[in-house]
């Protein structure tokens, strides 16, 4: 036991620092595998912690990107899991429903608030006819009016009767006929932000408006990643004369006005796609027929104009990284230049590349919700979100919630993703922080 | 500055050239013609019309006709929007609106984003600078038509009191019918001008010679404005290029909204009617204006810091 605490002692100084008289008494015990107990004392108290759990920790003690990613997740779930839940589907016409507002009223209430408007409308017939009597001819518009502003005419305006009448609106929107059934003991699903013109469910248009706007976002964003990436690092780890051209196109591609060109690139995909779909050859068609061609036009479309950012970045990093003396080990070690590109540089620069692409989601749903509302993106039965809103201008005094929305979650889309960029990026890269 | 100038005018023709070649590819892959409408004329007409416009030629000399007669000045004659009348002409028609809604856009993003960067900063971490940066942050969330329909729908809601600006552009009615689409065009730059004075400026705050300023006595009015905001103009001048760009595009959505006869609205509806030479003209004055804009941000980082080389500009 003795020689084992002295064999113990004389190998820690050993591990401490390197004696040289103790190295040169080594004896044969020396070479002894080692035993349990010291085995033991190697293990590290602590768990290292890899790159990933540390920005995992960082990201959340930041409360308001830990918000955004519950926002983000929520709105996942709302936009792809949403949509099958509902008993509606987003482009069936539900008949008797339209133009349901988001809220109802009971029976009973609304027999009373139909029959207040038709006696105020009575009333006011009366008094034109009296009028007209009276002048003995047909009554200008404008003596209409005047005569409007005289009787009392308290029962047209819904919101003045609403109070009269003590009857409050209820929440969610229920067609006449669907009150009835429910009446009768039907269990009927309520249209919760009413329907629009068609009797199409307005909750069930906006989940898969935001799905569009997230698919466009996502998929545009890898394509940005993957032309960027492999652009920026061959730009960078090449230099010199290739770079200088691969530069100078950079450069090309950023002062062309990008919104003029992806508008018609997104009308001119269009139709070759559609032609691709629907001539039956071809591996891909099943992935367009299921994305469908506006969408795909819209995403290539962003994608070969948006991947500047990303390849000036990705260079950036490469060029401070491969002077670097793990490169000129890897090259020492003969490895070719696209594994060095693939295995050496690009996942030392992951934190931005995760953090660019993060960042080029929400600027792609902009553009998306841009395009459609110009008419340019999506085309009917889907929706998104921007050609809800655009659909809702037409009506916007006396529905404005079909624009409102849209719009609101469009931007809460946006922001949360702005957000959780932004916490992703002080979270990846502490030394930005300031 | 000289040297630098040449190349950059260079840079801009060969991109003027790129964008117009790009222009003419896209256009003419997009199915139908100029001559469809709700009659269709009958396929002798329809020739006839493609050989007087020069239609029935293949794209490669179509396209080296075009530019040759760019360089004269010459974009060619509306085909279907304004029946043979010069897009030129109607390019000088449309777009001083377009323009000065742009101007004021930008004017007011840069005349308020600013002082509020700058007082952000001075008020770093206390309940000013919390509450802009929460109506910053939204603001650059909300694209511009999202801002310019709920100003809309409050506007022309129901609340008769609300009816102060009209909603449907009238050009008749004065400065009060450019409020609402300029203040909807502006508000995203003037969000991000605002974010981007604060950051940078906290960075000049932090700087030694800003203690020395405070050393030597001076109030805080001066060096924030005299010292630290010229410093920390750079990045937001740097931000102001392509935004002009983007308030030129976006204004697209905002004309559309508030019925704006501009160029924006004129340009897609060329586009729906596949009104070629209309759609090359814009596409081409457009791009052209942006990179003039694009030069003349570069020129004035020079006024602001006269360290910064030009000719050694390339990154």
């Amino acid at each position: 036991m003795a020689d084992m605490k002295n064999n113990r002692i004389k190998h820690n100084i050993v591990c401490t620092q390197p004696d040289i008289e103790n190295l040169l008494e080594l004896t044969p015990e020396d070479f002894a595998s080692a035993t349990e107990e010291q085995k033991e004392s190697f293990i590290q108290d602590r768990e290292s912690i890899s790159y990933w759990k540390d920005a995992w920790r960082r990201l959340k003690s930041n409360r308001v990107s830990m918000v955004a990613l519950g926002v983000i997740i929520f709105l996942i779930l709302f936009a792809f899991v949403g949509p099958s839940v509902m008993p509606y589907g987003y482009d069936q016409f539900n008949k008797g429903a339209e133009n349901l507002y988001p809220w109802h009223y009971s029976l009973e209430d609304g027999e009373k608030l139909a029959e207040a408007q038709g006696s105020a409308e009575m009333r006011l017939e009366l008094a034109f006819e009296e009028a007209a009597k009276e002048k003995g001819s047909d009554l200008t518009s404008i003596e209409k009016a005047k005569i409007k502003a005289q009787v009392n005419t308290s029962g047209l305006d819904e919101g003045k009767l609403r109070k009269e009448l003590g009857i409050h609106k209820k929440l969610f929107g229920y067609s006449k006929s669907e009150l009835l059934r429910k009446a009768d003991g039907e269990k009927i699903f309520p249209h919760i932000f009413g329907t629009d013109k068609y009797g199409r469910d307005i909750l069930v248009r906006t989940m898969i408006g935001t799905r569009v706007s997230m698919l466009v976002g996502l998929f545009a964003a890898l394509l940005v990643l993957i032309i960027g990436a492999i652009y920026g690092s061959i730009s960078g780890y090449a230099g010199g004369k290739v770079d200088a051209v691969m530069m100078r196109i950079v450069e090309l591609i950023y002062s062309i006005p990008e919104m003029l060109v992806v508008l018609l690139l997104a009308t001119a995909l269009n139709q070759p796609l559609k032609d691709y779909m629907n001539s039956g050859v071809g591996g891909l068609r099943n992935f367009v027929g299921v994305l469908g061609p506006n969408l795909i036009s819209m995403f290539v479309a962003f994608a070969l104009l948006y991947w500047v950012t990303m390849a000036r970045i990705i260079r950036g990093q490469i060029l401070q990284l491969k002077e670097q003396e793990f490169v000129t080990a890897a090259k020492a070690l003969g490895a070719k230049n696209s594994r060095i590109i693939k295995r050496h540089l690009l996942p030392n620069c992951i934190g931005q590349i995760v953090v660019t692409t993060c960042l080029q989601i929400p600027s792609a749903i902009f553009l998306e919700s841009f395009l459609s509302y110009l008419g340019v993106g999506v085309s009917a039965p889907l929706t998104s979100l921007g050609s809800m809103a655009s659909d809702a201008l037409g009506g916007v005094q006396t529905y404005s919630y079909r624009l409102v929305i849209p719009a609101i979650i469009l931007s809460v889309l946006i922001l949360s993703f702005n957000l959780f960029g932004d916490g992703l990026r002080d979270a990846l890269d502490p030394r930005l922080k300031k | 500055m000289a040297k630098y100038t040449i190349k950059r005018l260079l840079m801009a023709i060969i991109t003027l050239l790129i964008v117009a070649s790009i222009t003419f590819a896209l256009m003419n892959s997009i199915p139908g013609s100029p001559w469809l409408s709700e009659k269709t004329p009958s396929q002798a007409t329809i020739d006839a019309l493609n050989e007087k416009y020069g239609l029935d030629q293949p794209g490669i000399v179509q396209l080296g006709k075009y530019l040759g007669n760019l360089v004269q000045g010459d974009m060619g004659v509306s085909l279907k929007m304004q029946k043979n009348r010069p897009v030129t002409d109607i390019i000088r028609e449309m777009f001083p609106l377009s323009a000065k809604i742009g101007f004021f856009a930008i004017l007011w993003a840069i005349i308020v984003g600013i002082p509020l960067g700058c007082l952000a900063a001075y008020h770093r971490g206390k309940w000013v600078d919390s509450v802009l940066r929460v109506i910053c942050t939204i603001g650059i969330s909300m694209p511009s038509f999202v801002v310019a329909s709920l100003l809309l729908s409050t506007f022309a809601g129901k609340n008769e009191a609300l009816r102060v600006f009209p909603t449907i552009f009238d050009a008749s009615l004065g400065f009060r019918t450019y409020v609402l689409p300029c203040f909807a065009l502006g508000f995203y730059p003037m969000c991000y001008v605002a974010r981007q004075t604060r950051s940078s400026m906290l960075d000049a705050l932090g700087q030694d010679y800003i203690k020395t300023a405070r050393a030597k006595g001076l109030k805080s009015g001066p060096i924030i404005f005299k010292h630290a905001l010229r410093n920390a103009l750079i990045p937001v001048i740097t931000y102001l290029g392509p935004q002009i760009a983007f308030v030129f595009c976006g204004g697209f959505v905002v004309e559309t909204v508030f019925s704006i006869p501009g160029l924006g609205r004129y340009f897609i509806q060329s586009i729906i009617n596949r009104d070629y030479p209309l759609i090359m003209g814009t596409t081409i004055f457009l791009a052209a204006f942006i990179i003039l804009m694009n030069f003349l941000v570069d020129v004035l980082y020079k006024v602001v810091d006269p360290r910064i080389q030009l000719e050694k500009g390339d990154n």
